[in-house]
């Protein structure tokens, strides 16, 4: 468990957003996918990442849909909607805008 | 947001599908994290349990994807109700217990409500009723008193502080001419009259001042039940003539329906639709005489004045007056009353100790349910661990038992209003006839509110302890003890002990009250009123004075009716007085005595009635000195007057007031000025419960005729049987006569005492619940107490203890609760005696016998409450008991 992050909470939707945008996914791969891109730096907790689920799905970014997974069981896959494109798009500008800021006020001190 | 809408929608209306998609969901992602493990090379244990670490509390997760999914609130609310419920069901006793009593209690408090709401509360009807008030005189003798005409004018020219004023006075008409003759409540009133209350006729026009004019007054309004159940409601009555003790009345205006009397004081009519025509009130003579005073003011405020401005500025009159018209005008002072306060004010302290009474059951009820729930929620502490052992927030388990309250009393309530519903209708029934107001209660809006916030209140009042206690619940401790009963932290119980003292301490007050209630009632039953009431048939008669014009027809009509009345089959006596005992009349007189100097600034006066010679006998007064009248005290023979005890000792203290002589002549010389008095009657009060009676005097019908009396007639068997005889009687002397006010004289004196009656019946309604609801929450705490030391007693009786020994112990317990409970419960009644101070008669609101009866039947109740469970410890098996720890 060394080494990772917590997330807090607006990151987590922007990175279930991102993850979905390579298709539809289960929860549990969600989680696995980012840990392994963030190369197990970052992780989300099934105590964020289920009801960040439920909340992206109520406000109509995400849909859900069961369908099989891979080892043959029912599983309950989430897929991103247009409204859940632009909303990927504006959060993505807003969080470069928002690092290349902290870094400009961190390397320019 | 139209999907968010959506979203939310099928969440709340697929409840149950969403939420096994949800475990389902979870229960994947376990399922895919434990075979992560294993392909790591964990275990199958050990990657179960490493998955259930990382994943944490599942109900919390599932509590978060509720509250995400933004339907949380309602569905939480949904199912702590649905659980709640279950729970209810799974416990018939004590739900039925529970949500009974809490009817019980609510349903009572709706019931008042609904009084309180249509008497006190409910605006008078009238436009703007804050700026109409009463206008009465005072002055040391009389406390409250009418106006005369004269004052009333000078009042109505000189004020600036009011709208208008008018003047009224009770006067009842005959209506004859269209089917059988009738006696309808009238008012003589000023013009203005109904500008002053604010009301219009909904036909035709009130009174100008020209009706004021003596000879002008053949004009009447009428009200809106007389215009549809007598004419028909024909739309052209205006101008139509009318038949109205014997004389032709113009028909000039239809007050509206609803259109309410205001009240009054002298010969007075029930507040409400109680009067059926109102004539103009005009009167003609000297007026520097300002003696005579029988018309009551009302007035209106202007919108910038205060009642205490309007009362500055009367009296300011009213010395004037006095120093234009040093006779008559002295030494009165204005009183100028809120027709609010008049109206209701003798029933609002009634009301409100009502209320109090009420309100303390409710507290009761809710100390009790509070108790029953400590109890039980210690029951289910196993319960209560488990689900804080999975992760349920503890303020998730205090709002799930606080839920299950809110059902308990929302149940209640319900149940409730349809007590009250009841309730409302008996209470109605059971008011005093004279009660102000009596048709607006009912259950309307604002009790259906009153009975919701009640509901609600009670619900987290007795609730929200529990619901803490429990909450704070150690699931270890729960899980371990839980196989065995349970054990309460001394403080639950302590706490617990507190509220069933304070249950008992509050039926104890409740019970005081009742007891003090019960002894007014029984004094005023008891009382001797100074006739005899049974076997005693009333009626009232008015002769019309156009047909009666002289006083030798009025005494000749009476003295025949009365002389054919006694013959009838029956009757024992019959006579005929100016009033009947205990009905509110008061006429007043001065006089001088001869032989006697008034001191200065107060004058003789006495109560004068009118008597026929039969009138004594027949209403059971007896005589004490001297005669009654006889048919030769009349015209031509000297003038005769009977007085009462309270007048013989009064004003001729230590004497044989027979043969002493009075006069109503400022200064009496001739012989015929003085009249002699002849005989001394037992006294007879104003109403049973005044504090003693007023002299007075009667003068004989024959020489002073009065033309309205009253009856009185005595038979020897049910007085029912005459009333057709007495009405046939009345038709042969003048088939144009309405015999009205048909009563029985037990009736008369019932109505009288029909308030303290009522606040008895009521009051020991609300004790008897009261002292139920306490014997509830002692038995509920002992029994309770009994089943949590059974092992206690176990090795008591193991180690030699007798069963009288355990009985004993049990009982002490329950007096331990009861005996302080008492204490307090005196204790609270003596500071709050000045609270009954009103509604009592010839009993100290601290009387020692009804506080030791109340204190003896409480404990009473507590032992016979703690006997049962008491029994129970003293069957006490050692083997079962102590086998089980």
């Amino acid at each position: 468990m060394t080494g990772r992050i917590e997330l807090p909470q607006g990151t987590v939707d922007l990175l279930i957003l991102r993850t979905l945008l390579t298709g539809p996914q289960h929860g549990w791969a969600i989680s696995e996918r980012v840990q392994q891109v963030s190369s197990e730096v970052l992780s989300i907790q099934q105590g964020s990442l289920y009801p960040a689920l439920h909340r992206l799905e109520r406000r109509g970014w995400i849909k859900a849909k069961w369908g099989t997974s891979d080892n043959n069981r029912r599983a309950k896959y989430y897929e991103l909607t247009r409204a859940g494109h632009k909303q990927l798009e504006a959060e993505t500008e807003a969080w470069r805008k928002l690092s290349i800021a902290v870094e400009q006020v961190l390397e320019g001190a | 947001m139209l999907d968010d809408l959506r979203y939310r929608a099928r969440a709340l209306l697929h409840h149950n599908e969403v939420e096994s998609e949800l475990d389902e969901e979870l229960r994947f992602h376990f399922d895919r994290e434990v075979q992560k493990h294993i392909a790591r090379g964990m275990s199958h244990e050990q990657a179960r349990r490493a998955a259930r670490m990382e994943f944490g509390g599942q109900e919390q997760i599932k509590e978060d994807c509720r509250e995400a999914r933004g339907t949380s609130f309602i569905e939480l609310t949904l199912d702590d109700a649905k659980y709640a419920i279950r729970q209810l069901i799974g416990n018939p006793t004590f739900s039925v217990v529970m949500i009974l009593t809490l009817a019980l209690s609510i349903g009572a408090n709706s019931a008042i409500f609904s009084v309180i709401n249509g008497v006190l509360l409910k605006r008078l009807p009238y436009p703007e009723p804050e700026r109409l008030v009463r206008i009465f005189l005072s002055n040391n003798e009389y406390p409250k008193f009418p106006l005369n005409p004269w004052d009333f004018l000078d009042f109505r020219a000189r004020n600036h502080s009011f709208d208008a004023i008018a003047a009224f006075t009770r006067g009842d008409v005959q209506l004859s001419g269209e089917g059988e003759p009738v006696k309808l409540n009238g008012f003589g009133i000023t013009s203005g009259y109904f500008r002053v209350l604010g009301l219009r006729p909904q036909l035709g026009r009130e009174f100008d001042f020209n009706a004021e004019i003596p000879g002008n007054g053949l004009q009447v309004v009428i009200s809106d039940r007389l215009w549809r159940t007598r004419f028909g409601a024909e739309p052209n009555i205006i101008g139509r003539k009318i038949t109205m003790n014997m004389q032709p009345f113009v028909i000039i205006g239809v007050m509206p329906a609803g259109t309410e009397h205001p009240g009054n004081e002298y010969h007075s009519v029930a507040y409400g639709e109680s009067v059926d025509v109102w004539w103009p009130f005009s009167f003609a003579g000297n007026s520097n005489f300002r003696g005579s005073h029988y018309i009551e003011g009302i007035g209106r405020l202007k919108s910038d004045v205060s009642t205490e401005r309007a009362l500055a500025e009367m009296n300011a009159i009213m010395s004037q007056l006095g120093r234009e018209h040093p006779d008559g005008d002295s030494g009165w002072r204005v009183l100028v009353i809120p027709l609010y306060s008049e109206v209701v004010g003798a029933s609002r302290q009634m009301l409100l100790v009502l209320l109090g009474a009420v309100g303390i059951v409710l507290l009761i009820a809710c100390a009790n349910a509070a108790n029953l729930l400590m109890a039980r929620a210690s029951a289910r502490q196993r319960e209560i661990s488990v689900r804080l052992a999975m992760g349920a927030p503890r303020l998730r388990v205090v709002r799930q038992l606080l839920t299950e309250s809110l059902v308990l009393s929302c149940l209640g309530g319900t149940v409730g209003l349809l007590i009250a519903f009841a309730g409302v209708r008996a209470l109605v029934a059971l008011l005093p006839a004279d009660f102000p107001r009596a048709n607006d209660i009912h259950v309307s809006w604002p009790v259906l509110l009153f009975t919701l916030a009640v509901s609600l209140a009670t619900g987290i009042l007795f609730g929200l302890v529990p619901a803490f206690q429990a909450s704070r619940t150690d699931p270890k401790d729960g899980l371990q003890k839980a196989t065995r009963g349970t054990t309460a932290g001394k403080h639950q119980n302590r706490l617990r002990n507190a509220l069933v003292m304070a249950e008992v301490g509050l039926a104890s007050v409740l019970l005081i009250g009742a007891g003090l209630m019960l002894r007014t009632f029984l004094n005023l039953l008891h009382l001797d009123p100074g006739f005899k009431q049974d076997h005693l048939l009333t009626a009232s008669l008015s002769l019309p004075h156009a047909q009666y014009q002289k006083s030798g027809q009025v005494a000749a009509f009476y003295e025949r009716l009365t002389a054919s009345l006694s013959t009838l089959p029956g009757v024992e006596s019959v006579g005929a007085g100016s009033d009947l005992p205990w009905t509110g009349y008061d006429e007043n007189s001065g006089l001088n005595i001869e032989g006697r100097k008034p001191s200065p600034g107060e004058g003789f006066h006495a109560r004068y009635h009118m008597a026929t010679p039969g009138y004594f006998k027949a209403m059971g007064i007896p005589l004490l000195q001297g005669r009654f009248f006889t048919p030769a005290d009349k015209d031509g023979s000297f003038q005769a007057v009977i007085i009462n005890h309270a007048m013989a000792q009064k004003y001729w203290p230590g004497q044989d007031a027979v043969g002493k002589r009075l006069s109503f002549e400022d200064n009496p010389k001739k012989d015929s000025d003085w009249l002699r008095v002849v005989g001394v009657v037992g006294d007879v009060k104003d109403q049973p419960n005044s504090p003693s009676a007023e002299p007075a005097f009667w003068w004989p019908e024959n020489q002073q005729a009065q033309p309205d009396m009253s009856l009185a007639i005595r038979t020897s068997s049910d007085p029912r049987q005459a009333i057709d005889a007495l009405r046939q009687a009345v038709r042969e002397q003048d088939p144009s006569l309405a015999v009205a006010d048909i009563k029985l004289m037990n009736e008369v004196a019932d109505s009288s005492i029909s308030t303290p009656r009522f606040t008895f019946a009521l009051v020991g309604l609300f004790a008897g619940l009261a002292i139920i609801l306490a014997a509830i929450g002692a038995y509920g705490v002992i029994s309770y107490t009994v089943g949590q030391r059974a092992s206690e007693f176990g090795l008591r009786v193991a180690l030699g203890a007798k069963r009288g020994d355990l009985l004993r112990m049990v009982l002490a317990q329950s007096a331990k609760l009861a005996i302080p409970g008492t204490i307090i419960g005196v204790i609270l009644a003596m500071s709050l005696g000045h609270v009954v101070r009103g509604l009592v008669y010839q009993v100290s609101p601290t009387d020692p016998a009804i506080m030791s009866a109340v204190v003896l039947l409480v404990l009473f109740v507590a032992l016979l409450a703690s006997y049962v469970p008491a029994r129970r410890a003293a069957a006490t098996d050692p083997m079962t008991t102590l086998r089980t720890d």
